[in-house]
């Protein structure tokens, strides 16, 4: 239901695992602010801000690397005062962007991925900034290297599998993409939506790939078609593809669970995650077909019209290894930076693959092509029976 | 006192035309005519809440034509007895006046009638009480429109005698408006008619 | 004076409804084109609405079905026995209809769900579970509607119809007296019911699995509607959407005023102690329909304090208060509960400000243009109802892409807006409620008052407002439950934005990650509070409800 719920790594973080928690105030002071708030609610639409020399307006969505620590000692550090604008999702980010733009009212985006970072950039909404970039991956700096943005966490999105239920008896892993359009996966594939969900519309992207998309070859649509006409799930969003109807995640342990797929859109190193949570084991694993994963990277950049310093200089405190290197236990991604790999603690590390061959599509291609692409997945996936 | 001149008012036909109504100080009038003819109309025109076609009506000499109801120290009693649902007897006198109550509702004899819930009125008793009310607020002129039509003849006439002493006593000039002929002869100085 | 506060309202109110409204539907029609037939079309065409006009139109019509055959016995047993504890029995039947919905989906999730009775797999069983939790929810309906008519008409009737030829059988009697007598209230009723499933947004969105109704997909694609150049077609979606569902909706709502205006006929009545007969067999409808009624409510509570245990076994429960605790406090991506609850009382305090007075003031305009030009009365009746037709979504999106998007200063630092939509959605209520009592009211009330010498001030504190006391109070209890339950239209505003409401942070606690054992128990421990503050507003109005003559609320 949620639209472009993006990861394994921010979806499923309980939070148990952290203690921080940015909302907390006394009873007491609660009560007074009760009694504050409503002898002056009519009044508190007009509150302006607060007086302060250095001011930071963050807009991002619920990216749990972002906690109450790491926020105050950025603070502390520097004295600039952060504001911190959370979204529903990353697309909302890039959506939030283009209705404000020319506003001047956001500093710095945090969240926004490589499928969205193109448009972004065509519309002209980032601004660039000045950021020390040395120490950053190579693979990281992939999809885009420029001075508009700069990559703060990483991860392979590729398919994942219950590995109880296909286990060569009741299921077959699948060699090809086809194999999940023949009888045996009927109903039983749990895609999200390229529309609504952004690691949806990263495994879209991949099958592009995958099948070698250009104009006169069909075999794309030909595929969603068939997914199609096999009972694919679509989801709208990630969470619902692998907390309802996954049967290899923790989705089981939640109340709608369905469980009808055992097959569904994911990271590559979510199995990796699963592990993580429970002491060393997961029935989830990742299916590492040449092109079929996508390099997800996810960036912090300037935004037009705001102040560049104070958020480049968040940014470059984004991707100091103290704060970096948090990535794969907070926020559940990859960090970027050279040297920094998952933890090897209760097998993170090993249940999670690198894919031998993800999927070549630039970002330009993509910003260029995204409606277009977008459109034919539609119709693919309208089209008769 | 009150001086009537040319009063006309139609709806959908002709209720009164140029009708003059002089009432001297203490006067009693009633109006005598069949249901419809328009005498109620006639009385919510003189005391505001009916505006007129045309005519000019004088209080004491004073144009109060074109004054708002509550402006022109008019009392009404109507048919039914209008009495507050959320207030008691004492209550709603307190509209009139806030104090005098238990003089006034004496006067009306409903003694110890204060704390009473209106609900619990019998209809005599509630148009006392709006009477007493009328009373309270110290009219210039009481008009009362058929105030005891609803009850049986026997109490309605002698309601009516005792209002007319209570009306002499305190030299308060009244129009009655009725279709009684018998009930507009005992409780009137004077008697005009109205016809169709 | 009077004159001029008419004006005001009447202005302020179309600007209210007309601005944020026209502002949406000219930004929307920039991006798809003035062609109506285009946008209906696009619905067809797009996977995520292709088939939701289908789903919608039959689940709401399955709904009214169910909640008619559901609802009717309970109705006859209500109105044609005598009942201990009536006022009690009738409240709790009403329960569902006031509860807001995102509440009842969370107890119906709990219920259906794998750690009740298990039944939620497949498309039939949430389908199910759908049209049974919109005949729970609208059941109040059909029983408000029918069972005044059923326990005052004067026995006189039935008992002549006994003795003549045409009513000796129990089913002609049905045939000749009571079908004709019910059917208005029911048909009314069914309509009102058709239109709630119709809009059905929170129960869609909980219980079935990617199924949506116009409403729900308006939702899923608002963020990125209403932007040229980028992702258009979510724009034809919305106005496709809209203006089926409006079309739809005010078809329904003039079939349910005209229904309703037909069936002012006067019937002899009598004292219901004098209809009812002694009870016998009734209680076998009416102590299902009680435990049915509250079933749902009681298993959020329940559910606040299940956790699950994450224990050796991996699927047992343990009982106690973390999830109460973990609302309280809140967590690294949710409010706690106590900062959702002042939001959701300073929205609501903003609303009843402004709609109450509003529609007062509406109201008596109404009232007092009857008199003078019934026609032009009757036009701003029926664009008072007019909000009706705009769904929750529909107003959401009108704030968001009207106001928010285009506003001046930042849309996350103006904390009142999500109001306006409640403001919106409130008043055609407030009006509904206030004009039946403002016309009942004697006009030689007011009258008797200008000739003891009140003013206009005067009247209207010591005469209008005490006399009016009783819909006062109903109005802005309704107006205050609305605004602290209402989900869909606070959905989508809060999309684009920061601000949290109870009814938002029960879904995100449910939408967001459920590894956490505590997410699901501490949403249901927020559900649990809305639900408690919607009940005692509810039991406090029921005090002042002064007369049961089948109005909805």
């Amino acid at each position: 239901m949620a639209t472009h719920r993006p990861d394994l790594g921010n979806a499923s973080g309980g939070s148990e695992m952290r203690n921080t928690n940015k909302y907390e105030k006394s009873p007491k002071t609660t009560n007074m602010v009760i009694v504050i708030l409503l002898l002056t609610i009519p009044l508190s639409g007009c509150v302006g801000d607060t007086e302060n020399d250095r001011e930071l307006v963050i807009v991002t969505y619920d990216v749990y690397a972002l906690t109450d620590e790491v926020i105050e000692e950025f603070e502390n550090e520097t004295g600039i005062s952060v504001t911190i604008l959370k979204l529903n999702d990353a697309g909302s980010i890039l959506d939030y962007l283009i209705q404000h733009q020319g506003r001047e009212d956001v500093d710095l985006a945090i969240g926004m991925d490589n499928n969205f970072l193109g448009t972004a950039i065509e519309f002209d909404l980032l601004a660039e900034s000045d950021v020390n970039q040395v120490g950053i991956r190579s693979d990281a700096l992939g999809p885009y290297s420029g001075p508009l943005a700069t990559p703060f966490d990483m991860g392979y999105v590729c398919l994942n599998y219950d590995t109880d239920q296909v286990d060569g008896e009741n299921l077959t892993v699948p060699t090809s993409l086809w194999n999940l359009t023949e009888e045996e996966w009927r109903g039983k594939v749990a895609l999200p939506s390229p529309v609504t969900s952004s690691p949806g519309r990263a495994f879209m992207l991949a099958t592009l790939d995958y099948f070698d998309w250009e104009d006169g070859n069909d075999e794309f649509s030909n595929w969603w078609t068939a997914m199609k006409n096999n009972d694919v799930i679509i989801t709208s969003g990630w969470s619902e593809a692998y907390e309802t109807h996954y049967t290899g995640g923790y989705g089981e342990w939640t109340e709608g669970y369905i469980g009808d797929a055992h097959i569904t859109v994911s990271y590559c190193h979510s199995p990796g995650v699963e592990s993580w949570y429970n002491e060393n084991w997961t029935k989830s694993a990742s299916l590492d077909l040449p092109k079929t994963s996508f390099l997800q990277v996810e960036y912090a950049a300037a935004v037009n019209g705001g102040n560049i310093e104070t958020a480049s200089e968040f940014i470059n405190y984004l991707i100091s290894p103290d704060v970096n290197s948090l990535m794969p236990t907070e926020n559940l991604m990859y960090s970027v930076l050279e040297g920094q790999d998952l933890p090897e603690e209760n097998g993170y590390l090993l249940n999670s693959v690198i894919p031998q061959q993800p999927s070549q599509i630039s970002m330009n291609e993509i910003s260029e092509n995204i409606e277009l692409w977008l459109e034919e997945w539609n119709s693919a996936m309208t089209s008769g029976e | 006192m009150l001086d009537c001149e040319a009063l006309t008012k139609a709806f959908d036909k002709t209720l009164f035309k140029n009708l003059d109504i002089h009432l001297g100080p203490g006067e009693i009038l009633a109006v005598l005519g069949p249901s419809g003819c328009g005498k109620s109309t006639l009385l919510r025109c003189i005391c505001g809440l009916e505006s007129l076609d045309s005519g000019t009506i004088r209080l004491n000499e004073i144009d109060i034509t074109n004054f708002e109801a509550e402006d022109r120290g008019i009392g009404l009693i109507f048919q039914r007895p209008v009495l507050y649902p959320h207030l008691s007897v004492s209550g709603n006198l307190s509209l009139a006046s806030k104090s005098g109550h238990e003089e006034a509702l004496e006067e009306v004899g409903l003694s110890g009638f204060e704390g009473r819930a209106v609900e619990n009125l019998s209809g005599g008793e509630g148009q006392r009480v709006a009477l007493a009310r009328a009373l309270l607020a110290e009219p210039n002129v009481l008009l009362l429109d058929e105030p005891f039509s609803a009850l049986d003849s026997d109490l309605s006439v002698r309601l009516l005698k005792d209002v007319r002493q209570l009306l002499k006593k305190r030299k308060c000039p009244a129009i009655l408006v009725t279709h009684n002929q018998q009930e507009a002869e005992m409780f009137s100085d004077r008697i005009l008619e109205m016809s169709d | 004076m009077r004159r001029l506060a008419s004006a005001f309202a009447v202005m302020l109110y179309s600007m209210l409804i007309l601005i944020p409204i026209g502002l949406a539907t000219q930004r929307l029609i920039l991006v798809t084109g003035p062609n109506p037939y285009d946008w209906t079309k696009s619905l067809s065409e797009n996977y995520i609405s292709q088939n939701v006009l289908e789903f919608t139109l039959v689940q709401a019509v399955s709904s009214t079905l169910l909640t008619i055959i559901i609802s009717l016995p309970i109705a006859w047993s209500l109105g044609r026995h005598r009942w201990p504890f009536e006022s009690l029995i009738r409240t709790v039947l009403t329960l569902p209809f006031v509860i807001p919905s995102i509440i009842a989906a969370m107890g119906i999730l709990t219920i259906v769900g794998p750690y009740g009775l298990d039944i939620r797999t497949n498309e039939n069983t949430w389908w199910w579970t759908l049209i049974i939790s919109h005949a729970w929810f609208n059941m109040a309906l059909i029983i408000r509607f029918c069972e005044p008519l059923l326990s005052k008409l004067d026995p006189a009737l039935e008992e002549q119809l006994r003795l003549l030829p045409h009513g000796r059988t129990r089913a002609s009697r049905l045939k000749n007296l009571w079908v004709p007598l019910l059917l208005p209230s029911v048909v009314a009723a069914a309509c009102m019911t058709f239109v709630f499933s119709f809009t059905s947004f929170a129960l869609v969105r909980w219980i079935t699995v990617r199924d949506n109704t116009l409403e729900s997909v308006m939702a899923e694609v608002s963020s990125s509607a209403g932007i040229q150049g980028y992702m258009e077609p979510t724009s034809d979606i919305v106005m496709g959407a809209s203006l089926i569902q409006f079309t739809i909706l005010l078809t329904s709502l003039w079939l349910t005023s005209v229904i309703q205006r037909d069936r002012k006929a006067i019937l002899p009545q009598a004292r219901p102690e004098h209809v009812r007969k002694p009870n016998s067999r009734g209680w076998l409808v009416i102590v299902p329909a009680l435990i049915f009624a509250v079933l749902p409510l009681i298993s959020v509570v329940i559910g606040s304090f299940r956790i699950r245990d994450l224990g050796e076994s991996g699927g047992g429960f343990r009982w106690g208060t973390d999830g109460w605790n973990q609302a309280y406090h809140g967590s690294f991506s949710f409010a706690p509960m106590s900062e959702a609850i002042l939001n959701s009382l300073g929205y609501a305090t903003i609303t009843i400000l402004v709609a109450l007075p509003l529609g007062y003031a509406l109201a008596t305009t109404i009232n007092d243009l009857e008199k003078r030009s019934p026609n032009l009365a009757r036009l701003l009746d029926v664009f008072t109802m007019l909000p009706f037709a705009l769904s929750a979504a529909m107003v959401g999106l009108g704030v968001l892409l009207g106001i928010i998007k285009l506003d001046v200063s930042s849309a996350y630092q103006f904390w009142a807006l999500p109001s306006l939509a409640h403001i919106m959605l409130t008043t055609p209520f407030v009006v509904r409620i206030m004009l039946p009592a403002i016309r009942s009211l004697d006009n030689s009330y007011d009258e008797n008052a200008r000739v003891l010498g009140m003013g206009e001030f005067s009247r209207f504190v010591k005469i209008k407002i005490p006399l009016l006391k009783g819909s006062i109070i109903i109005s802005s209890i309704f107006v205050i439950a609305m605004s602290l339950g209402e989900f869909g239209a606070s959905f989508i505003v809060a999309k684009n934005s920061d601000w949290t409401t109870l009814p938002l942070l029960i879904d995100a606690w449910r939408a967001k990650p459920m590894k956490d054992p505590l997410s699901a128990p501490a949403s249901n421990a927020v559900a649990t509070v809305l639900m408690l503050i919607t009940m005692g507003l509810f039991m406090f109005a029921e005090r002042f409800r002064n007369n049961r003559d089948g109005g909805m609320f």
